[in-house]
């Protein structure tokens, strides 16, 4: 990127990188579609461009109060995030369980993958002469800790996270997120900001990840560690070991050190990072060293950015970003161990059993370790007796080890649960089922069923 | 067809002392789930949500259930008439 375009409004930017890369190379690949399928497609930055333009001129004719991009196209996605930028007109990105959010967005125009606008579009809005509100970018939360609500960022707050260093360019970034999300939103910009290719692949299959990862050179994976742990424990590996990664950046959930060691093994090359970031607070601070949770030295120290970390007596992770801010509660339960805090889970996922606290998270942990399973995940489950209830899910491992049987690994599970957990925290219902769920951004759910 | 509410328990009971790595015994009708079984609070919630499950109801969810439960004979009639026809 040059410095002129560095020096560009942040709603500018992502219109005017991809003009920029379809100047010098119209031809290069933007994003490959439907990647790890025989339906992989490529497009290019110059149809990328080229759209703009065209879809600005419709925006600029009917000046609408907002866009909602409606697209199930990542490409058109792109495309109307960068020409509602560059026209200063605010955009808002529904993913699938909130489209019924839309209600809220009044008078606002849907853009499907035709990319046109509707011929309504000319609203009563005309063009302002001075633009008071900066354009804002509305994106829904994914509802993990409450229905999905929307939630206004600015292209400042967008553009903040992105790496625009030389040596982040032209680079091949995997999108496993969902596109219509924060996380997913933050992977193509970054990845059409600094002129490099975007993977998309054409399921969340584990086998079309690692297929993706290797046919199309993708040099970073940006992930949630319950996605990371699904392509390690399911995907090939023979597919997996001939994947060039140079680098792994997790985030959205904490990673456990069995995770960390599990991918460090299968992607000796990659460099994994932690990122720990809120949607209050954007990101906070990442670690790189490869061990769960961050450096027990850092508490009470200023950390890039100002950023000040605390701990609660009752082991909640506070947050304070500059000396002008308030200390902010997370959410997040951390412990102390040895030179580490590694965290304990969310203080919303206690689950409460006659009083006493279990962390799903640490029983996750253990019931992984159990030979024959291969995923797992650990809820609450209500319970007019004790409150709640520890329950579980675990997908066996495939094959399973010899002399295995489903319901061998399953007793196996129960009885290392009882012999490493206190009586209230081994899991009372276990079931075995062929996949965990996860949640719509890529995380272990921790409600009965979702 | 109406589900056979005693083996139901019978099964469930089972089930939590085998999940718990406890000896699986005959279980009777007569037996005190505290005494007899051993079960305590715990055994009784999962062997509500076991039964909740083959049964498909769960009568102390309803405050109304407030009848002591000590024998398996108790719970196979709070049960019982919890899937009687008619039955909430």
């Amino acid at each position: 990127m040059t410095p002129a375009l560095l020096d560009a409004p942040a709603e500018d930017r992502l219109a005017a990188a991809i003009g920029e890369m379809a100047r010098r190379s119209s031809s290069a690949v933007a994003i490959v579609a439907q990647a790890g399928s025989a339906a992989r497609c490529t497009i290019d930055y110059g149809w990328l461009s080229r759209a703009i333009v065209s879809l600005e001129a419709g925006i600029d004719a009917g000046r609408p109060v907002g866009i909602v991009a409606r697209a199930a196209r990542v490409e058109t996605l792109v495309v109307i995030a960068a020409a509602c930028g560059r026209q200063h007109v605010p955009v808002a990105f529904l993913a699938e369980d909130s489209r019924d959010l839309v209600g809220q967005l009044r008078d606002w125009v849907e853009v499907d993958d035709s990319l046109s606008l509707p011929a309504a579009a000319a609203g009563e809005r005309g063009r302002r002469e001075f633009e008071t509100v900066p354009p804002q970018v509305i994106v829904a939360t994914s509802g993990t800790s409450g229905p999905p609500k929307l939630v206004d960022h600015s292209w400042d707050s967008l553009l903040a996270a992105a790496r625009l260093a030389e040596h982040w360019h032209g680079l091949g970034w995997l999108l496993a997120y969902d596109a219509t999300r924060w996380a997913g939103i933050q992977v193509w910009v970054q990845a059409l900001l600094t002129g490099g290719r975007l993977v998309v692949p054409a399921s969340r299959d584990p086998d079309v990840v690692a297929r993706a990862l290797v046919e199309e050179s993708v040099a970073i994976l940006p992930a949630t560690p319950t996605l990371l742990r699904r392509l390690l424990t399911s995907a090939d590996r023979g597919l997996l070991c001939r994947s060039g990664l140079d680098r792994i950046t997790l985030g959205g959930e904490a990673a456990d050190a069995a995770l960390l060691e599990e991918a460090q093994a299968t992607f000796p090359q990659a460099k994994i990072t932690q990122v720990y970031a809120t949607t209050e607070l954007g990101e906070v601070y990442r670690v790189a060293d490869g061990r769960a949770g961050f450096p027990a030295a850092w508490l009470g120290k200023a950390l890039p950015g100002c950023v000040r970390l605390a701990v609660r007596r009752d082991g909640e992770l506070l947050v304070r970003l500059s000396r002008d801010t308030a200390e902010v509660g997370t959410g997040d339960l951390v412990q102390r161990r040895a030179d580490r805090y590694e965290f304990t889970g969310r203080r919303s996922d206690v689950i409460v059993v006659g009083g006493a606290k279990v962390y799903p998270k640490r029983v996750e942990e253990i019931v992984r370790g159990v030979p024959g399973v291969a995923e797992c995940r650990i809820y609450g489950l209500p319970s007019p007796v004790t409150g709640e209830l520890v329950a579980g899910e675990i997908a066996l491992a495939d094959p399973l080890p010899e002399n295995a049987t489903p319901e061998s690994v399953r007793a196996a599970v129960l009885a290392v649960c009882r012999e490493h957990l206190e009586p209230h925290s081994v899991p009372r219902i276990l079931d075995i089922v062929k996949q965990i769920a996860t949640t719509p951004a890529g995380k272990t759910p921790r409600k009965p069923h979702s | 067809m109406r589900p056979d509410v005693p083996n139901a328990i019978v099964t469930a009971i089972a089930t939590v002392l085998r999940d718990t790595g406890r000896d699986t015994r005959p279980i009777e009708s007569g037996m005190l789930l505290a005494g007899d079984l051993g079960l305590d609070s715990l055994d009784l919630a999962q062997t509500i949500v076991l039964l909740e499950r083959s049964l498909g109801c769960d009568p102390f969810r309803s405050a109304s259930t407030s009848r002591s439960v000590r024998t398996v004979a108790d719970l196979i009639a709070i049960y019982d008439s919890a899937v009687a026809p008619g039955a909430s």
